[in-house]
């Protein structure tokens, strides 16, 4: 694991601003967990990422949020996220109740957890939006009921494919580490969720 | 850099000892000094004969059952006989009664006893010996426990017993259903065995004129008894069916007669009294019992006054009968109720009878059980005589050398079985000292240990043990043991309530809360050593001592010693 | 895209040659992680939040048998503390943690832990105190605590957080008085970052086996916790007071020392950033350091000559440490999330203090901000640096962002 950790040591250095995400979820759906293991993955590909909950008493179905940071170096700033650059959508109810794209970043990618595709949610065009299934990729692969799906592994798998930030293998080997139960299933989930994540416009994805 | 621990003198930075305890020889300080003092139990003092009880519950507690019987035989060679018939006045002063209830003690007594049916006097009691010899009249408590104390000693004893059968009032008096006599018997063979020669059917005065006696033996000690029943002084004493109590319980107990009338009264209030209204019952006799004064003022034994109670006796109080009405033979007995006045001599309240309360009541028999009185016409002239008893002085002897009396036949205490054991032992010391010509030793009685010396906080409430019983029913019918003893559960039980006054029983307590660790446990675990190097006098072993066996003394009184 | 995000010179933060594994882990669990790497035998803390993710860990570590202590379940933390005061009497290493209303019922104890010259090393979450609850970072529980004699140090990241653990033992055994390690509630305790666990044999390199000289030993008995009276308390006193200038001696020293074997350093008492040529210097400690030293990016790039003072220790206070950075240093700016109420921050005056006796006093600023949690973004931090420039005269309390 330190091999892999130090494999992307002699990488050029390219002067890129800081990349902050935000994951709106449901208390119980798994969105702190799915940053953490974000972060683990990140860091896996040398990547310095910093992960955290909205900080507070969350219950199960309350409205949460989880923050990811990525950068190049070290990351200093403690500070909640505003201005986030892309957002993930593990409840796809959540649009009609929480303002998600407050701060958002023109260009910013949002992936909303739904069967319906992206367009149905008449999000602004400054935003690049897409949708996966992932509840019903999470219920094939056992992770939960259909009624409390944990969509949380699955959708890193779309993230992936979607932005491009995070590696599938780095996201895989996270999730064996800090997935204490079904890790074989959660990373199958992730596997069909990345192939099934539609290019509506091919150029959207950066592979 | 030095230790963080070690400041520049060497010594730690914070609060440790660096030495030991032993530096600081802290009995500079006492001014007050415990001791451990062994004080007298009540029970012990109120004992007559001076059982050592707490000590002998040390050992029923580790189930020493021979050496509590050995320890209680130094005083009383009948404890099996005292823990059926003995009125105890020793619980009658337990600590205890004002705690929760007092002790068994005497049930305990009889545990004892019974636990060494088998077994025969320790090698100890054989002494070697002394050539000395002396002769008892009168093989009742008194004489065998003068006997057995002064053989004990080395010296020869012959008891002389007018009786076929030796004991006594234990013999002729005491009915079976409350001793049985197997156990007079063994505890009789016990003090045999130490060479005691009993020789019955020998009165006297009669069967050996005095003048032998003076002859063969050094000294000769008078145990005779009180055995002449005291008449009541009214008409009709001399009708047919008019009797004492005292022969119809010889005469039953000894010839097996069974012949009884069936309306019985009895006169009296005493255990002879209860001891005839029982055994008739048994007979199958109505019986009443007739007593002048009121039960709080009734001499017998409160438990067997119930017992009678219990087992029908009528018990008709504050009436005395006046006459004896029959013509030859008794028929009617004319009563006068009494009134209590001022207190006699005794502290009890005179009878006094009221006038016109006089009625009758029929009777076919009566027995008179109103005291008795010593028969001591065989003594040679010139032995002083005080109230019908012999005078004797404190050492129990007469004004006759060499002659002593003991039990009822002396005057001192007098009327129960223990008190006779206690003269007789008492007798025997002062006979040994006599014919050693030695000084005199009896035990004299510290400080009694009082209820409010006790540290209660030790102790808890707990009930006293009850002796199992023959069925109600069944005793009636046959002369079989009423009471039956104590389990060995309930001995060990009732022996663990024990207060210990002023016995210490090793429980550690004092050693525990010692502050200076100045007191250590002897080295053969019974006692405990102050080390008054370090015993800085604080009191607490003292103070918290739950049973009084330690004293707070003033330092200045053992410095100047 | 994805390649660009990727670190230069990771080694430099994560040290292959002395790491034993890298773990994204939250800040607790760093705290976690270090009481086992340090050996701990003995373990008793009572959960409070945010604390209790690092009693969690702990517990599984020492059920499953990874971890080789004894876990001790109390009723308290008050009982808690006794308990490892128990086990350090013995010259038992021992850990605990709490936060809050917790480390205030621990207070006597603490006392206790230093009188008794016990190395006890805890950690503890600064979460604010009630009424009302509230559960987020705020340093006044541990600030508070300032008079127990506890050597107290401020975590920025996780991995200071873990560093500081493994270095607090080997302090706290050299000196013999107690060691608190800080780190903002949820700012650090819930934040997963990526945290280099070291080598154990390295751990072992650098923590040596603790064996007190003088413990409690039931065969060499001694009494413990006795009197002192009038005449030897005060010696006793001044004996501590000396163990903590030791502390303050040696705390660059041992970081030195763990740097040397593990290869890092996160500074002594202090640490300086752009301090050399500062004009402006803000004072900050725990991670609102962190967001500072963005903010001294972004204002130096603008051309501010400004610096950044992290407070490591507030006990000992680096006084001499503090002196020695004035320099040409204008303005500053004290940031502290706590309050001494009736007075001002408590780092604040601290400083001050350290500064009357210098010949060169700079204008000083007080600045409260974030209490209760709240969050101290760069926004806060400029908006404090310009308040700073435009005062004429030193401010000992300045409210930031307050909504009234």
């Amino acid at each position: 694991m330190i091999c892999e950790c130090f494999h992307f040591m002699g990488a050029q250095n390219v002067e890129v601003n800081m990349i902050e995400i935000r994951m709106h979820g449901r208390g119980g759906q798994g969105a702190v967990v799915a940053c953490k293991i974000l972060a683990s993955a990140l860091y896996k590909e040398g990547k310095f990422a910093q992960s955290f909950p909205s900080f507070g008493v969350e219950r199960r179905g309350a409205p949460v949020m989880a923050f990811t940071r990525i950068d190049n170096k070290p990351i200093h700033l403690r500070t909640e996220i505003y201005e986030p650059d892309h957002l993930i959508i593990l409840d796809a109810t959540l649009l009609q109740s929480v303002n998600v794209t407050t701060g958002l970043k023109p260009g910013g990618k949002i992936l909303i957890n739904s069967a319906l595709p992206a367009a149905q949610f008449q999000l602004p065009d400054s935003f690049i939006v897409k949708t996966i299934d992932a509840s019903q990729i999470a219920v094939i692969h056992g992770l939960g009921t259909r009624a409390t799906p944990i969509v949380n592994t699955a959708i890193l798998g779309a993230f992936s494919k979607f932005t491009g930030i995070v590696g599938l293998n780095a996201i895989e080997s996270a999730i064996l580490e800090y997935v204490p139960v079904k890790a074989e299933a959660n990373v199958k989930a992730t596997h069909e969720a990345y192939q099934m994540l539609k290019a509506e416009n091919p150029a959207d994805l950066v592979v | 850099m030095k230790d963080a621990l070690e400041s520049n003198n060497g010594k730690p930075v914070f609060a440790m000892s660096v030495t030991d305890m032993h530096k600081n020889k802290t009995g500079s300080w006492r001014y007050m000094r415990p001791i451990y003092d062994e004080k007298t139990p009540p029970c012990i003092k109120g004992c007559p004969a001076g059982e050592r009880i707490p000590q002998y519950f040390a050992l029923v507690k580790e189930k020493r059952y021979q050496d509590a019987w050995h320890l209680i035989l130094e005083d009383n060679p009948l404890p099996g006989v005292c823990g059926r018939v003995c009125y105890h006045p020793c619980e009658g002063v337990c600590n205890r009664k004002d705690f929760d209830e007092t002790i068994a003690i005497h049930n305990l007594e009889r545990f004892v006893a019974d636990q060494n049916v088998g077994n025969s006097f320790p090698q100890r009691f054989f002494a070697e010996k002394t050539g000395k010899k002396t002769a008892i009249i009168g093989s009742g408590p008194a004489g065998l426990s003068a006997a057995f104390q002064l053989a004990r000693k080395g010296h020869a004893v012959t008891i002389y017993e007018s009786l076929a059968e030796p004991g006594g009032m234990l013999q002729m008096g005491i009915p079976k259903y409350r001793l049985p006599r197997e156990v007079l018997e063994k505890e009789i063979n016990d003090i045999k065995s130490l060479g005691v020669e009993i020789i019955t059917n020998t009165e006297i005065g009669k069967d050996k004129p005095w003048q032998e006696l003076s002859d063969t033996f050094d000294s000769i000690l008078v145990a005779t008894g009180a055995t002449k029943s005291r008449p009541m002084q009214i008409p009709g004493e001399d009708l047919e069916g008019v009797s004492s109590g005292l022969a119809f319980l010889r005469e039953f107990n000894m010839q097996h007669k069974r012949d009884i009338k069936k309306k019985i009264v009895i006169i009296g209030g005493g255990n002879t009294a209860i001891d005839c209204a029982r055994s008739a019952i048994r007979l199958g006799a109505y019986v009443t019992i007739i007593y002048r004064r009121s039960r709080h003022e009734m001499p017998a034994v409160p438990e067997e006054i119930a017992e009678a109670e219990a087992e029908g006796v009528k018990i008709i109080y504050l009436t005395n009968p006046i006459e004896f009405i029959g013509n030859g033979k008794l028929e009617k007995i004319k009563l006068v109720q009494m009134q209590l006045g001022q207190p006699d001599a005794d502290g009890r309240r005179r009878p006094v009878p009221i006038k016109g309360s006089e009625f009758e009541i029929e009777a076919d028999q009566v027995m008179l059980a109103i005291g008795e009185v010593p028969k001591l016409d065989f003594l040679p002239e010139g032995v002083h005589e005080k109230w019908g008893r012999v005078d004797v002085d404190a050492y129990q002897m007469s004004n006759n050398k060499g002659v002593f009396a003991c039990g009822d036949s002396a005057n001192g205490p007098i009327g129960t079985v223990v008190d006779a054991i206690a003269t007789g032992k008492r007798a025997a010391i002062a006979i040994d000292s006599y014919l050693t010509n030695q000084e005199t030793e009896f035990v004299h009685y510290g400080k009694v240990v009082g209820f409010n010396e006790i540290n209660l906080d030790y102790f808890k409430k707990e009930k006293r043990v009850k002796q199992n019983r023959n069925n109600q029913k069944e005793v009636l019918s046959n002369f079989n043991e009423v009471h039956l003893g104590i389990s060995e559960s309930d001995a060990l039980y009732e022996a663990e309530r024990c207060f210990s006054c002023g016995i210490c029983t090793y429980c550690d307590t004092c050693l525990i809360y010692c502050p200076d660790v100045a007191i250590t446990k002897a080295p053969d675990g019974k006692g405990y050593i102050i080390n008054y190097e370090f015993c800085k006098g604080c009191g607490l072993c003292v103070h918290e001592c739950p049973r009084n066996a330690m004293t707070f003394e003033e330092e200045l009184k053992w410095r100047i010693v | 895209m994805a390649d660009s995000l990727i670190a230069e010179g990771l080694e430099k933060y994560f040290n292959p040659e002395t790491t034993a594994e890298v773990k994204a882990i939250e800040g607790t669990h760093a705290a976690s992680y270090a009481a086992k790497l340090a050996r701990v035998k003995v373990v008793s803390a009572y959960p409070i939040t945010p604390q209790t993710t690092i009693v969690e860990k702990l517990s599984e570590m020492c059920a499953s048998g990874e971890m080789e202590a004894e876990f001790i379940k109390v009723e308290s933390e008050h009982s808690a503390m006794a308990c490892v005061i128990g086990a350090e009497s013995t010259g038992t290493r021992s850990f605990t943690a709490t936060s809050s209303q917790g480390l205030a019922l621990m207070h006597e104890e603490l006392h206790w832990a230093t009188g008794a010259r016990l190395p006890v090393v805890m950690a503890n979450v600064n979460r604010a105190l009630g009424a009302p609850w509230n559960i987020w970072a705020d340093q006044t529980d541990s600030l508070a605590q300032r008079d127990t004699g506890w050597i107290q140090c401020y975590a920025e990241s996780n991995q200071e957080v873990l560093d500081m653990i493994i270095q607090a033992y080997r302090l706290a055994e050299i000196v013999m008085l107690p060691v608190m390690v800080n780190m903002d509630a949820f700012f650090l305790s819930h934040t997963t970052e990526p945290v280099a666990l070291p080598k154990q044999e390295l751990v072992d390199q650098f923590l040596p086996e603790y064996n007190p000289k003088y413990k409690m030993d039931i065969n060499d008995p001694h009494a413990f916790g006795g009197l002192a009276k009038p005449d030897t308390y005060m010696e006793l006193r001044y004996n501590i007071q000396k163990s903590m200038e030791d502390a303050h001696r040696l705390i660059p020293e041992v970081a030195d020392e763990f740097e040397k074997v593990i290869g890092r350093n996160h500074g002594g008492l202090i640490e300086e950033y752009q301090t050399k040529d500062a004009e402006y210097l803000i004072v900050t400690s725990g991670t609102i350091t962190g967001t500072s030293r963005i903010v001294v990016d972004q204002l130096r790039a603008q051309g501010l000559k400004l610096g950044l003072l992290k407070i490591r220790f507030f006990r000992p206070f680096p006084v001499k440490e503090v002196q020695s950075v004035l320099g040409k240093i204008k303005k500053i700016a004290v940031i502290d999330r706590n309050l001494s109420f009736g007075r001002c921050g408590i780092f604040f005056s601290e400083l001050q203090a350290a500064l009357y006796n210098c010949e060169c006093r700079p204008l000083l600023n007080g600045y409260v901000a974030g209490l209760g949690g709240r969050d101290v973004t760069p926004k806060t931090i400029e908006k404090i640096v310009n308040h700073l420039i435009a005062s004429e005269k030193g401010e000992d309390l300045i409210w930031m962002e307050l909504n009234i």
